[in-house]
């Protein structure tokens, strides 16, 4: 008796649940098109780099302000390229990606009003904003990768597997510089899940999505600005924006770890912080 | 209500978990209070920082810069400047001073040095002469008694000052002790007193600050913010550089900086003693005519960071900074020293 009357299951497992999420998210066509259009960048900039005169890029403008010391140096190297593209792109257009991706999981859903069927369904919130973020750092990481494998081609086209040098002077081995590919995207990744916890809690809130696109490109360029000001130097230490630059230590040997360590501390903090706030926004939506 | 509390709960909690895990990040290092350490003697202190041999350690040096100095275009600005230094504790050792995207590299090996440029892309080796790590070594050996050295440092140094050790402080997490060098009242400088921390356990200078009258914040500080202590990979004192990398060759004996094309060798002198010291020299007229064949306008650059003086020595240009003045006059002569600028007017007028 007890064997025949086994309960239907009132819940589905959580690993259906985001696999449907992640179906849905890569069958979006604006998905794959950020995805190829981030891909191209790397390709760009190899190509740019290569057919521009390198004495003329090398003297042209001060040193150590804007990144551009790194860009000469881009177009020679496998390592380097990934992961100049990945600072490049860090500033502004990874942002752009992670926070359209959050505004699409919850604002998105809720201005179509297939959300509803998610608040409906017997499915605990928590449940759904753990599905909802995986999605999220799913798409991030997809980004991250993408930008660093085409980097790698790119540099692997134009060059052959020649040079693998860091700024320190060192040659490494190609495991060694692969793995330190793989570092810059695992760090790049976790600074836009950051991001994207962030673009989730405002998601909550709205049911427009570009409230939520608008709200943290803003955020993202008023933290640049407010980091430029020196004036303002007791305030950088809270700006998420400002770490965002020591992802070059990975092009240093050996690694100086203290600089990384710190943003992937400061990328947890805001982690908390706009999950804890997406989350309390969630349970106390009504279906 | 149960579920809107819940949020509310969740909101606050998280929330100022991240907010205060931020707050602790952001809190400078290094402020914890002054650590216990037996006393002793400046003279005490100074011999066993000359006895011992640096040892093997890893860290980051920073350079703290209030001078005052006038920002000028093309010289890049020292302050906030960062460098991580590897030492093996055998006289070979790798500096590298991070910029914001490249990195110079400074490699002492056994039997070259190496300066690498990531930006430029350029690398330069000097050979060492084969006996110069010995020579070295042996000029450690024949300092011989240590004691007796850190007395004659000590009584040269109380000609002019007072040499205290003053409390302790805690430096790149470690606990030293403070020497602290006070010009004697007599002595016409800008500088009020000159701090070094010395590790309580390896005796090696951690932090050397110079206060200036007047404020409490050093003008100057160079020190380790972080510091390991261990022994360092070997293959970080060796340099090869990397393919695509344009070397020069440097002649030996001077691996320091490059030298001048001049022929002459500028003229120092010296006047007074302790700390008004003033450095007499002449600016070498083909310097003078290079950087103007350059096109550096340099009448404007001192008429803008400097202020024109005139006296017995003639006119020139005052340039003012927090530790020092340098006086350039128009014909060329430089007094430059950590004294007011009265000071270097006497020494141009006394010669």
């Amino acid at each position: 008796m007890d064997v025949m009357t086994k309960p239907a299951r009132r819940t589905a497992p959580a690993s259906r649940l985001v696999r449907a999420e992640l179906r849905w998210i890569f069958r979006r066509p604006r998905t794959l098109a950020v995805l190829g259009l981030l891909a191209l960048i790397p390709v760009i900039m190899g190509i740019a780099l290569t057919v521009a005169d390198p004495t003329a890029a090398s003297s042209g403008g001060p040193p150590g302000n804007d990144g551009g010391n790194l860009l000469p140096a881009a177009a020679a190297s496998v390592l380097v390229l990934p992961i100049a593209a990945l600072t490049m792109t860090l500033q502004m257009l990874l942002p752009l990606a992670a926070a359209m991706s959050g505004a699409d999981a919850l604002a998105g859903e809720t201005s179509t009003g297939t959300l509803r069927g998610w608040l409906l369904a017997p499915v605990g919130r928590a449940k759904l904003l753990l599905v909802k973020a995986l999605g999220v750092a799913t798409f991030t990481l997809a980004a991250a990768a993408v930008i660093a494998a085409t980097g790698i081609l790119t540099a692997l086209v134009i060059n052959g597997d020649g040079t693998l040098s860091t700024l320190s002077g060192t040659t490494l081995s190609i495991p060694d510089a692969v793995g330190r590919v793989a570092l810059a995207v695992g760090w790049v990744t976790l600074q836009l899940w950051a991001v994207g916890a962030i673009a989730l809690a405002i998601s909550a809130f709205t049911e427009h999505p570009m409230v939520v696109l608008a709200s943290v490109l803003g955020g993202v360029i008023v933290f640049t600005v407010l980091g430029s000001l020196d004036a303002l130097s007791w305030l950088h230490p809270f700006l998420l924006t400002e770490v965002w630059w020591s992802l070059v230590d990975v092009l240093r040997d050996p690694v100086p770890a203290a600089d990384l360590i710190d943003g992937g501390l400061k990328a947890a903090c805001y982690l908390a912080i706009g999950l804890s706030l997406a989350y309390a926004r969630l349970v106390s939506k009504d279906g | 209500m149960n579920t809107k509390r819940k949020a509310a709960t969740v909101a606050v909690a998280g929330t100022a978990a991240g907010a205060l895990g931020l707050g602790l990040l952001a809190m400078p290092a290094g402020a914890d209070s002054a650590p216990e350490l037996p006393e002793i003697g400046a003279q005490q202190l100074v011999g066993s920082v000359l006895k011992t041999e640096p040892p093997a350690m890893s860290g980051t040096a920073t350079v703290d810069n209030e001078l005052g100095l006038p920002a000028m275009p093309g010289v890049p600005a020292l302050d906030a400047q960062s460098a991580r230094v590897y030492y093996d504790g055998d006289g070979k050792g790798r500096v590298a001073m991070e910029q914001q995207s490249s990195e110079l590299t400074y490699v002492l090996g056994d039997k070259e040095f190496w300066s690498y440029d990531s930006a430029e892309g350029t690398a330069t080796r000097t050979a060492l002469p084969a006996d110069a790590r010995d020579k070295h070594r042996s000029a450690k050996a024949a300092g011989a008694d240590p004691t007796r050295t850190a007395a004659q440092v000590v009584d040269r140094l109380e000609e002019s000052s007072t040499v205290s050790v003053d409390g302790t402080a805690r430096v790149a997490g470690r606990a030293a002790y403070e020497l602290v060098l006070t010009p004697k009242p007599d002595e016409r400088t800008l500088v009020r007193e000159v701090r070094v921390a010395v590790d309580a356990e390896k005796r090696l200078p951690l932090r050397m600050s110079v206060l200036t009258h007047g404020t409490t914040d050093p003008a100057f500080e160079i020190g380790f913010s972080e510091i390991e202590f261990g022994p360092q990979p070997e293959r970080l004192f060796e340099f090869s550089p990397p393919e695509g990398t344009k070397v020069t060759e440097s002649e030996a004996g001077r691996p320091d900086g490059p030298r001048g094309e001049s022929g002459e060798e500028p003229q120092f002198r010296v006047t007074g003693d302790g700390w008004d010291t003033v450095v007499l020299t002449r600016v070498p007229q083909e310097m003078r005519d290079r950087a103007q064949g350059e096109g550096a306008d340099v009448e404007g650059m001192l008429d803008r960071f400097g202020k024109p003086v005139q006296g017995e020595f003639g006119s020139g240009h005052v340039i003012e900074t927090r530790i020092g003045t340098a006086l350039i006059t128009e014909d060329g002569r430089l007094a430059a020293g950590a004294v007011p600028e009265q000071v270097l007017r006497q020494a141009l007028e006394n010669r």
